[in-house]
């Protein structure tokens, strides 16, 4: 037996739920007409900077500035 | 005697007459708008208090135009923090919220503001983290540090360093949406092993008043321990499961919409109750600044009078020495 249970293939690709749930919101929102469209790309855009640490020391921050889907 | 007085009056008055730079050397420290201290000042120079009235006023002026500004934002964002509480509350009913839980990774996600002048909430939410660690950390359990905002980092780097795994900064550049935050709560997913999250965050109940508040949201392998344990997560059995899914798995994607459902709620209160906040604070400092502004204003009508009154004083008894 391989796995007890049958993962999705999402899942089994790395992906979490947030992530598979994200992606398939970004394919309704491409199914919109204009201008519905365009504001639902406003309303999708994402930035934030994330910087890890590691025993009390910062490494470098990552800005995450795309449109989610990457 | 009377006119005798009146000529000497007169004769005292032409020599000041016939000068003319004593006269201007009066004129200039009778009239309130120029004096300059030093060179045998003669009077009591207000140019101090005038330039503190000054700025008083501008500052003043500043923090009204902030209130505005954080009373507008607060407007718009308020609605979508109430509209997002209906997003967990299914959550809380099927799995509860125990935040008396006992694990073994704890991880405590504090949310702060990226800006200052907002009050004492940022200050209230890095209280609450302390104290929730010192209550999680035992000799088997350890405890780890998520930060949001820049606040939040400055106070939580003096002195928990090696306890932080995660900073996140620069999240207002967009206005907020799920999306962002649901990329944010995937971020900490991937990075961050844990078996409950307890995320802690200012709600926003009215404007002047904010309750910090810990939302615990536990990792699927904790959920499966408590429902056999019983309890309110005891009763997932009695629900059906569509599709062809087994129960761990419908955890674990309950488990992280869940994550990012109470995150997105949190960082929307957190926002109401910075902008709220702000507004209080900017309206008493506002307030504050008009109470120093009186006060300022009779130091400098009381400097203005006594000056005139010295100046009026040397006047005569310069006059009476003369003649007399």
């Amino acid at each position: 037996m391989a796995s007890t249970a049958a993962v999705p293939f999402w899942r089994s690709a790395g992906m979490t739920y947030i992530t598979y749930s994200n992606i398939c919101a970004n394919l309704v929102r491409n199914c919109l007409k204009e201008p519905y469209k365009s504001e639902a790309i406003n309303r999708e855009k994402v930035h934030f900077s994330v910087s890890k640490w590691a025993d009390g020391k910062p490494q470098k921050p990552t800005i995450r500035s795309d449109t989610p889907e990457a | 005697m009377a006119m005798a007085a009146l000529r000497r009056e007169g004769r005292r008055f032409a020599p000041l007459v016939s000068s003319p730079n004593p006269i201007n050397a009066i004129r200039s420290t009778l009239a309130p708008a120029e004096e300059q201290v030093g060179l045998g000042v003669r009077s009591i120079s207000t140019q101090v208090v005038r330039n503190r009235m000054k700025s008083v006023r501008n500052i003043q002026k500043i923090t009204k135009a902030m209130k505005m500004v954080a009373a507008s934002k607060l407007r718009a964002i308020q609605v979508r923090a109430e509209n997002s509480r209906g997003l967990w509350q299914p959550f809380t009913a099927l799995l509860g919220d125990t935040p008396s839980v006992n694990v073994k990774k704890n991880v405590i996600v504090t949310i702060s503001s990226d800006k200052g002048l907002c009050g004492g909430i940022n200050s209230t939410s890095v209280k609450i983290s302390r104290a929730l660690y010192k209550i999680n950390s035992g000799p088997d359990t350890e405890c780890k540090y998520v930060i949001l905002g820049e606040k939040g980092k400055a106070q939580l780097i003096r002195d928990s360093k090696k306890d932080i795994e995660l900073i996140l900064t620069e999240l207002q550049k967009n206005f907020l949406n799920y999306t962002q935050v649901s990329v944010l709560a995937d971020d900490i997913l991937k990075n961050v092993e844990f078996d409950a999250l307890r995320i802690v965050f200012n709600k926003f109940q009215s404007v002047v008043s904010f309750l910090p508040t810990t939302a615990t949201v536990l990792s699927p392998e904790i959920v499966e321990r408590e429902s056999e344990a019983g309890g309110k997560i005891g009763d997932l059995d009695s629900y059906e499961i569509e599709g062809g899914e087994t129960k761990s798995e419908v955890l674990q994607n309950l488990a992280e919409f869940q994550f990012s459902c109470v995150m997105f709620n949190a960082v929307l209160e957190n926002a109401c109750s910075e902008q709220g906040a702000r507004m209080s604070a900017m309206d008493s400092s506002s307030r504050n600044a008009g109470d120093m502004l009186d006060r300022l204003t009779l130091t400098y009508n009381r400097t203005r009078q006594a000056s005139i009154t010295t100046e009026l004083i040397e006047i005569i008894s310069g006059a009476s020495a003369l003649e007399g």
